[in-house]
């Protein structure tokens, strides 16, 4: 136990001296959880939270242009530009603003939109009767033609676009588009309607005496056609309701920093492999590990003392990774990090677990590698790997088949999912069991490991 | 020297006997059937050129290396077969200087007398008699990383002897140090034989050889080619005045890379 407590306070105070390596450890991956968060929120938003910007160019000055500018506005997922430095907007100026990347989407109506719009409508419910006013298609008749699309609204898109934006963007105008048809074409219903009825009308009653005289007054003349008013709403019918996949009562939407902090948190623990491997290495070059091993002390308290310093500094590391998603990202108007009362055991207990096994490859990486070099690059890259096989990086549903296999066995991967199990989807330490057992047989597995390869070393076999 | 040399055929404190050691992937034995044996209270060297063999002796004799054959019993404990016993019984200062460098002098000595089991006021008096033993009572509050290279060849001991062991295994203890670092060590050395204390040492420097130890094992390629006290190795040599001359005579001029 002497061995243990001395180890403790020893490695806690080398790393208290190691200024170079206190950044690494707490200063670096705070800053990493900062930046990545706020540069996440800003994609989450843009891909659905916040309102995207459309800038908009009018040069139709129609009705129809005018609705599709006032749908627009009231679009929640859209902001639009109509003017820059208070003067309306022109083609020329907004296409050059979206290739220079200022703006992402620009939308204009040509000129003569509106009128080709109305005219198309009319032809398609004109048409949709028969060709002439006398020829209603029956049961079994042909369906006319489809009129030529109106060809007078242009969305430009910057090429640099997320495909998932340039879908969201898109969608959200179709929605608007075929909201306005709808009612342009229940209005000209509306019109075309009572003059078919009509004339369908007097083609069914026959003259009073059978046969009316030349010059006399038709007697339809004097029927004022029905005054029909249709108008159908643009607004959709069905709905579609969302709802999170959870047991239990449904958690609060995931923010940026739910899915971000957690995830950035677990990468920049993982870089633990840097400084311990470093301590290692130092000790053995030293001869310090020498002169440790030729000391009446047990190499597991040693060990142990070691792996238990190092453990409460990723623990640390880590509260304050979670500390910056609560208390600083919401400062910088961003959302920030949101933690019930009852996930804190879950969340302690999650960090506790994949700081065993952070410690337990950096004693690995420290006992197998020959020098600092080695063990600084081998460790280093070894996590970016294990991040990006894990999810930490691009989210795993979104890797090709084939990746899933591999990225299934990242310690990162499990540390992920036990703390997404926590944070985003509103479960407990007994919910993210199954990943926390994983977390800490790798755990196990690498000290294991470490404490085989020193015992080979100390035997000089 | 400054004590008459014991009897040899004494069972001594440290009895090493046909000891072999080959190292994995290697099919020459570092040491190949070395014999030697240390009597209590004496300074003894461990002489050879490079790859002779003595920092393998030394690591099997301090439990750090498991021989392939042979003992090395100390203080008559079986360093392979009972090595947690024996590493109670001797002190190591290693060739290199085995401190953390971000540390103070204090704050290793702590760190090393704690794992020796001391602690509390006994602890921080041995702290206090180890540095002021080599010259380093003003300069504990100070990192090592700073030390000079005597400074830290001198930390270096006082972390060896912090418990007061039995034997003391030098593994070169004055590589890179000036003349006055040597001669505080040397007073120190001289003054642990004083209070009981046996020494193994190994240099590479004759002339300390010739004044520190009682007694001088000239090892070379993995065994033992002579062995007594340094004045009796120079007499088998007609014309040879130090023992430097003995040992280039015993172990050849040519280079050992």
């Amino acid at each position: 136990m002497r061995t243990f407590r001395a180890t403790i306070v020893k490695e806690l105070l080398e790393l208290r001296r190691d200024r170079a390596g206190l950044m690494v450890l707490l200063a670096m991956p705070m800053a990493l959880v900062l930046i990545v968060s706020l540069v996440q929120d800003n994609v989450m938003q843009a891909t659905g939270d916040t309102a995207i910007r459309v800038l908009f160019v009018d040069e139709d000055h129609g009705r129809l242009a005018s609705s599709l500018a006032e749908r627009l506005r009231a679009e929640r997922g859209l902001e639009l530009v109509e003017s820059a430095a208070d003067a309306p907007l022109t083609r020329a100026a907004a296409q050059a603003a979206v290739r220079r990347g200022a703006y992402q989407f620009l939308l204009v109506a040509a000129p003569g939109t509106t009128d080709a719009f109305v005219a198309g409508v009319e032809d398609q419910i004109v048409a949709a009767f028969g060709a002439a006013p006398d020829e209603t298609p029956g049961p079994g008749a042909a369906l006319p033609a489809p009129a030529p699309a109106v060809k007078g609204l242009t969305l430009y898109v910057d090429p640099a676009v997320q495909a998932s934006l340039r879908t969201a963007v898109a969608g959200a105008l179709h929605h608007v588009l075929i909201g306005l048809e709808l009612r342009e074409k229940s209005e000209t219903l509306a019109k075309v309607l009572p003059q078919r009825i009509r004339a369908a009308v007097a083609d069914m009653l026959p003259p009073a005496d059978g046969r009316r005289a030349a010059g006399s007054p038709d007697p339809l003349a004097a029927v004022t056609p029905p005054d029909i008013r249709f108008s159908l709403s643009p607004e959709p019918l069905l709905g579609l309701t969302e709802a999170a996949a959870v047991d239990g009562p449904a958690p609060m939407r995931p923010t940026a920093a739910q899915q971000n902090v957690p995830a950035w948190a677990l990468f920049g623990m993982f870089f633990i492999v840097v400084p311990l491997s470093g301590t290692i290495i130092r000790e053995r070059d030293s001869g310090t590990f020498r002169r440790l091993m030729a000391m009446p002390i047990s190499p597991a308290g040693l060990l142990t003392g070691k792996i238990a310093a190092y453990v409460i500094v990723c623990v640390a590391q880590c509260a304050l990774m979670l500390a910056v998603g609560w208390a600083i990202l919401p400062l910088l108007g961003t959302s920030g990090l949101v933690v019930p009362l009852a996930q804190w055991p879950g969340v302690a207990l999650t960090a506790v677990v994949a700081a065993a096994a952070a410690t337990g490859f950096g004693l690995l990486v420290g006992t197998i590698a020959r020098s600092q070099e080695q063990a600084s690059m081998f460790g280093a890259v070894a996590v970016v790997i294990a991040a990006a096989l894990g999810g930490i990086m691009v989210p795993q549903y979104v890797m090709p088949r084939s990746m899933h296999a591999i990225s299934a066995w990242s310690p990162l991967a499990w540390g992920l999912n036990a703390f997404q199990d926590i944070f985003v989807r509103g479960g407990s330490a007994l919910t993210a069991a199954g990943w926390l057992l994983r977390l800490a047989g790798f755990a196990a597995l690498t000290i294991g490991a470490a404490v085989l390869v020193l015992r080979r070393r100390q035997a000089g076999e | 020297m400054t004590a008459a040399a014991p009897a040899a055929a004494a069972p001594g404190i440290l009895a090493v006997r046909g000891l072999v050691k080959t190292y994995a992937g290697s099919t020459v034995p570092a040491v190949n059937g070395l014999d030697f044996s240390v009597q209590a209270g004496e300074i003894f060297g461990l002489l050879g050129p490079n790859g002779a063999g003595k920092t393998t002796a030394i690591s099997v004799c301090c439990t750090l290396l498991r021989p392939t054959a042979g003992t090395a019993v100390l203080c008559g404990i079986d360093t392979a077969r009972r090595p947690a016993e024996a590493r109670r019984q001797f002190g190591l200062a290693p060739q290199d200087v085995a401190l953390y460098p971000t540390l103070t002098a204090l704050e290793n000595l702590r760190y090393f007398g704690r794992l020796y089991g001391l602690a509390g006021p006994r602890l921080e008096q041995r702290i206090g008699e180890c540095l002021a033993e080599v010259g380093l009572a003003d300069s504990g509050d100070k990192r090592v990383a700073a030390f000079s290279g005597g400074m830290k060849r001198r930390a270096n001991l006082a972390a060896a002897i912090l418990h007061a062991p039995r034997v003391l295994f030098l593994d070169e203890p004055t590589a890179g140090v000036d003349a006055q670092s040597r001669n505080v060590i040397f007073g120190h050395l001289e003054a642990l034989r004083r209070g009981g204390t046996t020494i193994v040492y190994t240099t590479h420097y004759m002339e300390e050889a010739e004044q520190l130890c009682d007694r001088v094992a000239i090892m070379d390629h993995g065994v033992v080619v002579a062995d007594g006290p340094p004045r009796e190795l120079i007499a088998r040599f007609d014309g040879c005045a130090s023992l430097e001359e003995a040992f280039l005579r015993l172990t050849g001029t040519h280079l050992r890379d």
